[in-house]
């Protein structure tokens, strides 16, 4: 077992940190496809959200079973399998908001801060990216989890602006006002999930020191 | 020759317990098969017993002078004691049961030499203390280092992995060493043997343990070590290691478990957390006084009425 670790220089190891990588990589390709799509109006899009996160279902599959295959000392495994369960929260949830997004019209007055929202969730899921990559390399996070933070306070701020103008809207039916609120709810939760990633991250880098 | 056979069973079930110390810590991580594991382990007791095994043999052998039969019932009193003291849990020494057994059998014949035993006892007093110091020592020196190291999450599993194989195989060497002498050592003292021949069958003993009976324990003890984090399981490995090599040196068999729950508690000092249990304190301490007594008065009953 160590023999075929030493020979293949951890080659288990550097498959399973790929595909964590691209798993992180396929999450800000769905964010920035989602805000595309509100952008756009375009239901197309939203529906390559949803295909983003089966995509990233299989990935997830794969990460987990090449960890319990023998990557990484048993110590890390579990830390491991969290963070991906973690970003795999943020996809799940992504889906989530994109269907209520296609079974609901966005109203004109919110649209403008739910694109500023979903461009926040974008930049912090390339940050994620950025700070997965610099605890690989076993650089300090200190930095890029603090950046995460601040992207998280600002979708904060944006949250409660956002709802005290979605009171404002006009709702005809009980689905059409429950669909709304679950989109607003959803969009401005993905930000505490990733940052609950980043936190993850940090444990695993302190962990390993 | 078959007087040699009690110092075989003590033997074999030196290996089969203490192994555990050794490679119970990869194993249970998945970092080496048990396969691998008690294949390398049985390996370098049984260097370590051949290359370094007759430094200790003397000092067991000159606590008394015995004769071949007293040898025989000696490693039979210490192996009966190791076996009921595990059964009851006391983190017994077989360091402790044999040197026990000698000194009663030399109180018998009049030929027991205390001032050797003053020696015995402060070593087993520092065994954990000395574990614990290393264990420190280790811990704030390597960790120093790797923490100006920026070294990839992978490459750091891989020191972690590499570093707990190499401590565990110089664990195991230094547990043949050091322990060697607990099971053929008497037979030295009382003419039976050479260093050499009693330091080969002592070896293999232990190896045959090792191979045949020591999952059990390796599982448990391993588990214990576990939860800490990898560089300080493999800290712990090591500061025993050494301890067990330093004793080698000084000449003294020692108990590896007590050089252990030494490293652990330095391991412990360091994260400032507070790992010094008095209920385990006191436990090691009963061992310190139950074993020797007991071996000894065995040892007392079966030369009174088993004869010599």
């Amino acid at each position: 077992m160590i023999l075929e670790k030493l020979l293949s220089h951890g080659k288990k190891e550097r498959d399973v940190t790929e595909d964590i990588k691209r798993h992180i990589g396929l999450l800000c390709t769905a964010c920035d496809t989602f805000k595309t799509a509100v952008e756009r109006d375009d239901p197309d899009l939203m529906e390559n959200v949803i295909q983003l996160e089966r995509e990233g279902d299989s990935v997830r599959r794969e990460v987990i079973s090449h960890i319990y295959e023998g990557a990484f000392l048993p110590y890390l495994r579990p830390d491991l399998c969290k963070f991906v369960e973690i970003v795999d929260e943020v996809f799940d949830l992504l889906k989530d908001t994109a269907f209520y997004h296609l079974s609901t019209r966005l109203p004109e007055r919110i649209k403008d801060d739910c694109i500023r929202v979903a461009l926040l969730n974008f930049r912090m899921c390339e940050m994620l990216l950025i700070t997965y990559e610099a605890m690989l390399k076993g650089e300090d996070l200190r930095e890029k989890t603090l950046a995460i933070r601040i992207y998280e306070k600002k979708v904060d701020d944006l949250k409660y602006d956002l709802f005290e103008e979605a009171k404002k809207v006009e709702i005809d039916t009980f689905w059409e006002g429950r669909m709304l609120a679950d989109l607003i709810s959803g969009l401005t939760t993905i930000s505490d999930i990733i940052e609950d990633a980043s936190d993850h991250l940090q444990i695993i880098y302190v962990s390993m020191r | 020759m078959w007087k040699v056979l009690s110092g075989v069973f003590l033997g074999w079930s030196l290996g089969a317990n203490d192994s555990a110390n050794v490679f119970g810590t990869g194993v249970t991580t998945g970092t080496v098969k048990y396969r691998t594991a008690i294949l390398l382990t049985a390996f370098f007791v049984l260097l370590g017993a051949l290359l370094e095994g007759p430094k200790c043999m003397r000092t067991v052998g000159d606590l008394s002078r015995l004769m071949p039969p007293e040898a025989f019932w000696c490693a039979l009193a210490a192996a009966m004691i190791m076996t009921a003291l595990t059964y009851l849990a006391i983190p017994a020494s077989t360091s402790q049961a044999i040197v026990g057994a000698v000194i009663g059998a030399g109180i018998i014949s009049n030929s027991a030499d205390f001032s050797m035993l003053y020696k015995i006892v402060s070593c087993w007093v520092f065994t954990p203390v000395c574990g614990m110091i290393v264990a420190y020592c280790l811990h704030r020196i390597f960790g120093y280092f790797l923490d100006r190291t920026r070294m990839s999450l992978a490459r750091r599993n891989l020191l972690y992995s590499a570093g707990i194989l190499v401590a565990g195989c110089y664990g195991a060497y230094s547990l043949g060493s050091n322990n060697v002498a607990n099971v053929t050592g008497v037979y030295v003292g009382s003419g039976n043997l050479s260093p050499g021949t009693a330091s080969l069958i002592g070896g293999l003993s232990i190896a045959s343990g090792v191979l045949t009976y020591s999952r059990k324990v390796m599982m448990t003890v391993g588990k214990g070590i576990v939860p800490l984090d990898p560089f300080s399981a493999l800290v712990v490995v090591l500061a025993g290691a050494i301890t067990l090599h330093v004793f080698t040196q000084i000449g003294v068999p020692v108990s590896s478990s007590q050089a252990v729950v030494g490293a652990v508690l330095g391991v412990g000092v360091v994260g400032g957390v507070k790992t010094v249990s008095f209920k385990m304190l006191g436990k090691i301490s009963l061992g310190w006084i139950l074993t020797p007594i007991a071996a000894g008065l065995l040892v007392y009953l079966f030369i009174t009425f088993g004869g010599i």
